[in-house]
């Protein structure tokens, strides 16, 4: 597979919120990255409630109906509305079906008694934990195909949060060890994706579904969770911002392999593949709180096509139901955007959104469009292997924190960084010799089993 | 692009206004060289310096001494630091690697394993395949010389009821990510006091509040895996499952 060469976008000026240089129309009509934001939310069943598929058919009935509700209350033009698999929904493929095939009937009613347009997003549980099964070739492979199968007959856009690399991701983060989380998000990451991505195409051509996206959640999210606020021991944050800069290697393999966006809202990598690719990407950030804090809520909405929740669990809020009332506060947050566009103050707009968080965090200040696109181009423009543009994105990501003199580190962070960058910089030039290193390194962590990456 | 102001009223960066109090060094543990030595190299985490130090260090010392007078105090300075602020989690789990690796090597020297604390049993829920909390929770306990049994994630309940059956652990612990998954340690609690085993069961995590964690018996909540072996110190010290509740909960 020939890896990108080159820039959707050629400055990063001409990234905008709301706009997508090849923007995604869905077989209900909805098109997404055409000139306006759209809001997509994602509600989450209660604890108990997988007990049976019958429970789960009515948590999610509930949930995805008020939802639906709120926005024809408050006029919201359109709509994402998307499940997130639990475990139950793909471990069973027919569980997962009768959830799509019930959301899908929920979005129909609304749209011929309302006119609401919206779509489906079905995004199937990745099972393959690597250092339990071998993520080619196991039980569990096999129900995941079976789970997009099933939901690609019904949903409009289809995604996952695959985790290859992942057992050696874990290993490494809490070890400090940043050539150990290369090997994982920029070769193994990369080679599964490569492995699953055109099985997943070829199930979405084939029931006219759209093969949406990845994300390295499983990996970079872990990291910036585990740096947190300004108060978290658990990792520095240097090394969370060079982890997001190295999911993009991972995340941009599904898109060479024929993913065509919206991107999965929990990339927080998405500014950067956006900048790539020229897709629409679906970002989250302040209206996600409800799954996770994060030091971006403002800076991830300025190049946004769709504006998630990432998953609020469906409980009674004084305001209604979760999803009721997230569904209200991500409409006003979209309405905004789109009335900056109509008026023609989105430059203005996105430029508030920026600079909101641009210092607050190392996290906020590389997600910014014009540190987002400096990093693409550093990807393409080292498209020799996998592992060569993953290093190039973790070596810009780093020399792009250090040159901004407004940009301010605890002594720990720049201590940190200058380790890690010292680190990166002395490993191999060709990816053989740094799949070789690593082999050799990590042959003894628990689970890994180079050949479930064709090593 | 138009940028505000240097220090505009937009965010404040706390974690610059705290920084000066968190330096302070790790305090010497011994006064022999070799010892010190030793305990320097664990403090910073360096696991093959750490496994040097103990090699020369057991020309001269026996390894009982080695671990108790270098790497068990060395391993307590890296806690201080930690509760001080002054460590992060990873320089934790790199010093209990290399603590591991020096107690292995004392142990080869003496011919047998070194006594743990007391056993700990740990898992992450059933249908959850979210173990990094887990793992760190196995580091801290390791550190702090318990005995893990790690069933690993996705940990079908009835092997965790067999596994504190087998092995009587001081402490059982559970991790989940997904609110859909921790309905398995309500299910594993009532099993245990069926089986008439009264174990502490901390469970925590990202799915996990202390209202669900404290409306079943057995469970404490853990807020953070920075609490596992304190908790453990306390189980091993005979506190029982509502004692530890008391202190850590509510």
């Amino acid at each position: 597979m020939k890896l990108t060469d080159s820039m959707a976008y050629s400055n990063p000026q001409e990234m905008m919120f709301g706009f997508a240089q090849k923007p995604v129309t869905t077989r209900r009509g909805l098109v997404i990255g055409g000139g306006s934001v759209i809001a997509e939310i994602v509600p989450h069943p209660r604890p108990g409630s997988e007990k049976t598929l019958h429970t789960l058919l009515r948590e999610f009935e509930r949930a995805n109906g008020d939802a639906l509700e709120r926005c024809v209350d408050i006029g919201t033009p359109n709509l994402v509305l998307e499940n997130e698999h639990v475990f139950q929904m793909t471990d069973d493929a027919h569980w997962g079906r009768e959830i799509a095939a019930l959301s899908i009937r929920q979005l129909d009613e609304f749209a011929e008694q309302y006119g609401l347009k919206a779509a489906y997003r079905a995004t199937i549980a990745d099972l393959r934990k690597p250092d339990m099964v071998n993520i080619r070739d196991s039980e569990r492979t096999s129900k995941v195909l079976e789970a997009f199968d099933a939901c690609a007959e019904y949903a409009d856009i289809l995604s996952i949060e695959s985790i290859g690399g992942k057992e050696i991701f874990d290993h490494c983060i809490i070890r400090n060890d940043i050539t150990g989380m290369l090997f994982a998000q920029g070769v193994l990451g990369s080679r599964d994706m490569a492995w699953l991505w055109p099985q997943i195409v070829e199930i979405a051509d084939k029931h006219g579904s759209i093969a949406g996206g990845d994300t390295d959640c499983s990996q970079a999210n872990t990291a910036m969770f585990m740096a947190g606020g300004f108060t978290g021991k658990a990792l520095s944050h240097s090394l969370a911002a060079l982890s997001r800069a190295m999911a993009v290697g991972n995340s941009l393999v599904a898109y060479e392999c024929g993913a065509s966006g919206p991107g999965k809202d929990c990339a927080y990598e998405n500014p950067i593949i956006k900048a790539i690719t020229g897709l629409p990407m679906s970002m989250e950030g302040k209206s996600c709180a409800c799954a996770h804090s994060s030091l971006c809520g403002n800076v991830m909405a300025a190049v946004c096509d769709l504006w998630s929740n990432e998953a609020v669990e469906y409980h009674r809020m004084f305001g209604g139901s979760t999803s009721a009332v997230f569904s209200e506060i991500l409409s006003y947050d979209v309405a905004s955007m789109n009335t900056a566009i109509q008026l023609g103050y989105q430059r203005e707009y996105q430029a508030c959104m920026v600079a909101s968080d641009r210092y607050r965090s190392l996290q906020g200040f590389i997600l910014s469009p014009d540190n987002a696109w400096a990093i693409g181009k550093a990807v393409v423009d080292n498209n020799q292997s996998y592992y060569a543009r993953t290093l190039a994105a973790a070596l810009t990501c780093g020399e792009l924190m250090l040159a901004d003199p407004q940009l301010y580190f605890t002594s720990y962070e720049k201590e940190s960084l200058a380790g890690y960058m010292t680190e990166l910089e002395k490993l191999p030039q060709e990816e053989e010799d740094f799949i070789d290193l690593c082999l050799h390194k990590y042959a003894q962590v628990k689970g890994f089993l180079p050949q479930a990456y064709g090593l | 692009m138009k940028k505000p102001p240097h220090n505009s009223p937009i965010f404040t960066r706390y974690d610059l206004n705290v920084e000066d109090r968190h330096h302070q060094g790790a305090r010497k543990v011994s006064s022999d060289l070799l010892l010190q030595r030793v305990a320097d190299s664990l403090v910073t985490g360096d696991e093959d310096e750490t496994c040097m130090a103990v090699s020369q260090a057991l020309n001269a010392h026996k390894p009982l001494e080695i671990i108790n007078e270098s790497l068990i105090p060395g391993m307590q300075e890296v806690g201080r630091l930690w509760d001080l602020g002054n460590y992060f989690l990873p320089q934790v789990i790199l010093s209990s690697d290399a603590m591991i690796a020096g107690i292995t090597l004392c142990e080869e020297e003496m011919g047998h394993s070194m006594e743990r604390k007391a056993k700990v049993v740990t898992h992450t829920a059933e249908g959850d395949i979210h173990d990094i909390g887990m793992q760190i929770v196995n580091a801290l306990l390791r550190a702090g010389g318990f005995d893990v049994i790690s069933l690993g994630a996705d940990v079908p309940i009835e092997e965790v009821v067999d596994a504190c059956r087998i092995h009587r652990p001081v402490m059982l612990t559970g991790t989940a990510l997904m609110t859909t998954t921790m309905t398995a340690f309500p299910r594993i609690a009532m099993r245990l006091k069926e089986s008439g085993l009264d174990i502490p069961f901390v469970c925590g995590g990202g799915a996990l509040s202390e209202e669900f964690v404290t409306s079943f018996e057995l469970g404490i909540w853990g807020s953070d895996a920075a609490q596992a072996a304190s908790m453990a110190e306390d189980a091993l010290s005979g506190l029982d499952w509502r004692q530890l509740r008391a202190k850590w909960n509510g």
